[in-house]
């Protein structure tokens, strides 16, 4: 009974008093933290700017600034601190402090987010190449193609810069790429006395030839799953049919299409019949990876780590894999697309220093930091000059590979690329599982991408 | 006491076997896996026992980053915070529990609701306050913030311990002249222990856990905590099983120690203590 | 409080018993221990607020209006309901509101049973509590991403310990994060493996508190171990246990990091929470406006839901608060 009174009177009288003045008193915080940041960093960016423009953009010599990259390697020496301290070789005036982002893409990308629109964050930040649009139109990265003139951009293999250009600017420097590669087992195809598979139907019958002899569990590993890298092995599927998903101008869907309905029932069979894993929608990279480093699979797509990583200690296949440029089906021009991955250089609007910015910025993808990046690491270089140089091509059989290769980038031409690509992959990714038909998926999918570049959905 | 039958006691002894064994396998697997080399760890058929047995994982985590630095900032903030939620807290859980006050479940509700926002639309606000205060790269952008999302909780459940001490001590003391917050101190503290305890364990490790403020709060190496320390390991599609394992292991030591230093002192010493006799 | 308290019949006998100067002095001494609460929780209070206040009112305020989110800060415009419009239309967002509330009452359902088991196990051990203890406290205070990657690492299709497991037991090689319900039971798992750890300590300290000389009277009355459990013990626990659901409630309503690291929400959207959804729309996709309505929207569900079960339960929280 003494229960009940004490609930009835929860200080009846006292209650909407007080809220109003809690109310009042967060509305009063609100106003005073809002106006602050409204006003604080308009007028650091401005003052940035116009300090760019007075000294000479790209040739400042001395300087501290901050770098924010997430681990590019997992193990052996950190090619982060490896550029820094030769770019500060190079320019001794200039400090760089190097501040390790987290790996995951999308808690860096929040990150970024928060301390940027905070009014703070890193001069210089390392950030994926499906970046630009969304965070130009966010005004989170500064345009360089204002400061640095149309010859640097020149200098980067061809499409890389289409990727980082929003509305007319540049906003990100390429600074390594990363782009799908089909590896094979050389000991099991030459064991059949079979060459490299350049179609997807071609890739289909070697692997159940080789799958019904017992010689390995599946033939073909991709990523299937929920995420971002499903998007990406759509991407080479759907252009190798002739399919796309935005029209020309990004405004609308094209992705509900014949081309893609072939693409995505591709996809399914590989499954259903067995070639791939039936877990394929549960795969990212690391498993996939780890299927065919375990020897349980003939081929693999995956990135340019991907060949290292089979030859790495553990691995069952040590000296038994090739890398190709990736297949296309049946009657289309070989070789298939490889979809673009990797990293570009961005400039943080409210970096007080952005002529120290550019230098570090055009030392980061000049010859020798390229260079590093290829042969001491095995990234791909955005350089042309060094991308195509006999010597690192030779360092490398993935290098070797890659001017043979076509590749296509991801929509990322919109602002509204993430959830684009969240379209595609969860209904990729449902088909896989067996939860949706391809049809159905496709149609999903494209209402989706439909709503989403009309700004509207969730 | 209750007396003990031998079909009991069996009983028991199965329970307890299966607990332990329910809690024990996965820990067991992330201790043994940070012992594996790498090959060990993506072994085709799992290795039930690490072999051969390997610290590089440890020294992965501990040799190639900062990671010592890290546990440094998380004892201070962690600490920190518990200090701060227990004396708030217990303060406030006595007064919201035990004395007449108007308007107790309506303050009770508020505390409930703030504890229900989700984390993730407060980090942006957040920052932006801290900002404003020039806490960004601090211990307290983050002791601050901890004290105040676990005070809710601290609040309620020793709230709900001190509404379970029989109201006769309090009279007690009263008759002796002391004063409230004496009584508070010296008889119904003691009697509260494993109420305190739970509450300064439960805040100990949400404070040693969080990620997305000390990730967004915090981006020198100075003040960062292990969790984030963590988040950093591997690479884009790598994922390092046994470093991460290695690094984990080491961070779940000094809630173990914690827990292990308290226990003569709170756990056990009640078992038969005064609330019981 | 006090002039409800004297409306009730147990003050107003224990009133007309005293003397006049007894009960003036009482009211008096009333007064100065209400003061005296509010100076004992205005600390807390004041600490609670600073940090908190504006956060959830510039969610509130972002919740309605038209939001951009630039390097220069956040722009908001308008009232609008818009953005609460987006979120209930989203077919997705139904989704995830279904599936939080079904993982939510799974989990917590069991998490509370076998929680409140392990407490009375615990209870019993003498030298081993502490240790036990310990033990319990390991799953519940791991990096939350980590104890998700140990259960990624288990799971994993290749060389994952489960499905070494499941092939041992001829139960062949399940896709176990594959398929929705396998997915969803697997994440089910991992939640209770972490989370009651913390269910069995707030019990077992609730179960060390209470009074010796129930169970004595109990023991005088013949009953057996199981009749003391449901008639005795269980009564006194339910404030403890009412606690820890409703924490446990709050808790799992935000369920981020489990389908964040082993699924990503998918197959599909399968496992796709409350959170993520709302993480995705405020940090991947950058709308902060319908993703604070997703904050917001969570928010009061849970609110209600709370005072839902206090209304159910009020008598077990509030046990003793009168006395």
């Amino acid at each position: 009974m003494r229960n009940v009174h004490v609930h009835r009177h929860p200080g009846r009288s006292l209650r909407p008093a007080s809220l109003r003045a809690a109310a009042l008193a967060a509305v009063a915080m609100t106003a005073v933290v809002l106006g602050g940041c409204s006003s604080s960093p308009g007028s650091s960016n401005a003052t940035s700017s116009s300090a760019a423009t007075v000294a000479a953009p790209g040739t400042a010599n001395s300087g501290n600034i901050t770098w924010w990259a997430s681990p590019i390697t997992s193990s052996g020496a950190d090619p982060r601190t490896v550029l820094v301290t030769a770019f500060e070789k190079a320019y001794p005036d200039i400090k760089v402090k190097l501040i390790s982002a987290p790996t995951d893409t999308d808690t860096n990308r929040a990150t970024l987010t928060t301390q940027i629109s905070g009014g703070a964050g890193p001069d210089v930040y390392m950030g994926d190449v499906i970046w630009p649009a969304q965070f130009a139109a966010h005004q989170l990265a500064d345009p360089l193609s204002k400061y640095l003139p149309a010859s640097y951009f020149g200098t980067f293999a061809p499409g890389l810069v289409a990727g980082a250009t929003y509305k007319g600017q540049v906003y990100g420097a390429p600074f390594f790429e990363d782009q799908g590669f089909l590896y094979y087992r050389k000991d099991l195809l030459a064991k059949n006395n079979m060459k490299v598979p350049t179609t997807w139907e071609e890739l289909m019958t070697d692997s159940r030839t080789i799958q019904s002899k017992g010689e390995a569990q599946y033939g073909y590993v991709f990523q299937g799953a929920s995420y971002e890298g499903a998007t990406c092995n759509f991407m080479e599927f759907l252009t190798d049919a002739g399919g796309a998903v935005l029209n020309k101008d990004s405004t609308s869907s094209a992705v509900n299409s014949a081309a893609a309905l072939k693409a995505l029932k591709f996809e399914q069979e590989l499954v259903t019949s067995g070639v791939s894993p039936k877990a394929e929608s549960t795969y990212q990279e690391l498993q996939s990876m780890n299927e065919f480093s375990a020897g349980k699979s003939v081929f693999l797509r995956n990135w340019d780590y991907g060949y290292s990583t089979s030859q790495a200690a553990g691995s069952a296949v040590v000296g038994k894999v090739g890398v190709a440029p990736m297949p296309t089906f049946g009657g289309e021009s070989t070789p298939g697309y490889s979809n673009i991955g990797g990293w570009n250089l961005y400039v943080n609007p409210h970096s007080q220093n952005v002529a120290a910015d550019l230098t570090f910025i055009k030392w980061m993808t000049g010859n020798d930091a390229q260079k590093i990046l290829a042969t001491q690491f095995s990234e791909i270089p955005t350089n042309q000059a060094v991308r195509t140089s006999a010597d690192v091509i030779k360092s490398n059989a993935v290098l070797a590979v890659v001017p043979q290769t076509k590749l296509v980038p991801r929509p990322a031409q919109t602002p509204f690329y993430p959830q684009v690509s969240t379209a595609i992959y969860t209904n990729v990714s449902a088909v896989l599982a067996g939860s949706k038909t391809p049809a159905t998926a496709l149609k999903d999918a494209d209402s989706a991408i439909n709503s989403a570049l009309s700004g509207g959905g969730l | 006491m209750r007396k003990r039958t031998m079909g009991h006691r069996i009983g028991l002894a199965i329970a307890s076997a299966l607990t332990a064994l329910f809690v024990v396998l996965p820990i067991y697997w992330m201790v043994s896996t940070s012992f594996k080399t790498d090959a060990g760890v993506s072994a085709p058929s799992p290795q039930w026992f690490p072999n051969p047995i390997s610290g590089g994982s440890y020294t992965n985590a501990f040799v190639d980053n900062s990671f010592g630095r890290y546990i440094l900032n998380s004892v201070v903030v962690a600490v920190a915070a518990t200090i701060i939620v227990l004396a708030l807290g217990t303060l406030a859980g006595y007064a919201l529990g035990r004395l007449p006050m108007r308007g107790k479940f309506t303050t009770l509700m508020v505390l409930l609701m703030i504890s229900v926002f989700p984390a993730i639309a407060v980090i942006a606000p957040l920052y932006l306050l801290m900002r404003e205060l020039g806490w960004l790269n601090s211990y307290q952008a983050l002791i601050l913030p901890y004290a105040a999302f676990n005070l809710p909780f601290a609040i309620w459940i020793l709230r709900n311990y001190f509404l379970g001490i029989p109201r006769e001590m309090e009279e007690m003391g009263r008759i002796d002249g002391a004063n409230p917050l004496r009584t508070l101190w010296s008889i119904i503290l003691p009697m509260a222990l494993p109420g305190l305890f739970t509450a300064g364990v439960f805040t100990f490790t949400a404070c040693w856990t969080e990620f997305l403020m000390a990730l967004s709060f915090n981006s020198s190496n100075d003040f960062r905590t292990i969790p984030v320390g963590i988040a950093l390991f591997g690479s884009p599609h790598i994922t390092p099983y046994g470093t991460l394992f290695a690094a984990s292991t080491v961070a779940v030591i000094p809630i173990a120690v914690l827990v292990l230093v308290f226990r003569k002192s709170v756990v056990s010493g009640l078992t038969s203590g005064a609330v019981k006799g | 409080m006090s002039t409800d308290r004297a409306a009730t019949p147990p003050s107003l006998t224990s009133r007309r018993t005293l003397p006049p100067e007894t009960v003036r002095k009482k009211d008096v001494n009333r007064r100065r221990m209400a003061r005296l609460g509010w100076y004992f929780s205005t600390p807390a209070l004041l600490v609670v607020a600073a940090v908190t206040i504006f956060p959830v009112v510039f969610s509130l305020v972002m919740s309605f209006s038209n939001v951009q989110v630039l390097g220069s800060g956040f722009q908001l415009s308008g009232l609008t309901l818009g953005n609460f419009h987006t979120v209930f239309g989203s077919v997705k967002w139904r989704y995830a509101l279904g599936f939080t509330v079904l993982y939510t009452v799974v989990t917590v359902t069991v998490e509370v049973v076998l929680g409140t088991m392990i407490a009375l196990v615990l209870e019993h051990l003498r030298a081993l509590r502490g240790w036990m203890m310990a033990l319990l406290l390991i799953p519940w205070s791991l990096i939350t991403v980590i104890s998700a990657q140990l259960w990624n690492y288990i799971y994993d299709p290749t060389y994952g310990a489960a499905d070494a497991i499941f092939s041992a037991v001829g139960l062949g090689h399940p896709v176990i994060l594959g398929s929705n319900a396998s997915a969803v039971i697997a994440m089910m798992v991992a939640d209770i493996w972490k989370t009651t750890p913390f269910v069995a300590i707030i019990v077992l300290a609730g179960l060390v508190m209470l009074p010796g000389d129930v169970y004595e009277a109990a023991e005088v009355d013949g009953s057996n171990g199981w009749q003391t459990f449901w008639r005795i013990t269980l009564p006194l626990l339910r404030p403890t246990i009412a606690l820890a659901v409703l924490f446990r409630i709050l808790q799992a309503f935000g369920l981020f990091d489990l389908p964040f690291v082993l699924t990503q929400g998918g197959p599909g959207y399968a496992t796709t929470s409350l959170a993520v959804l709302g993480y995705q729309a405020m940090f991947t996709n950058l709308s902060f406006g319908p993703g604070a309505a997703v904050a917001v929207t969570t928010a009061a569900l849970v609110v209600i839901g709370c005072i839902l079960f206090l209304r159910v339960f009020r008598a077990q929280v509030n046990e003793g608060e009168e006395s």
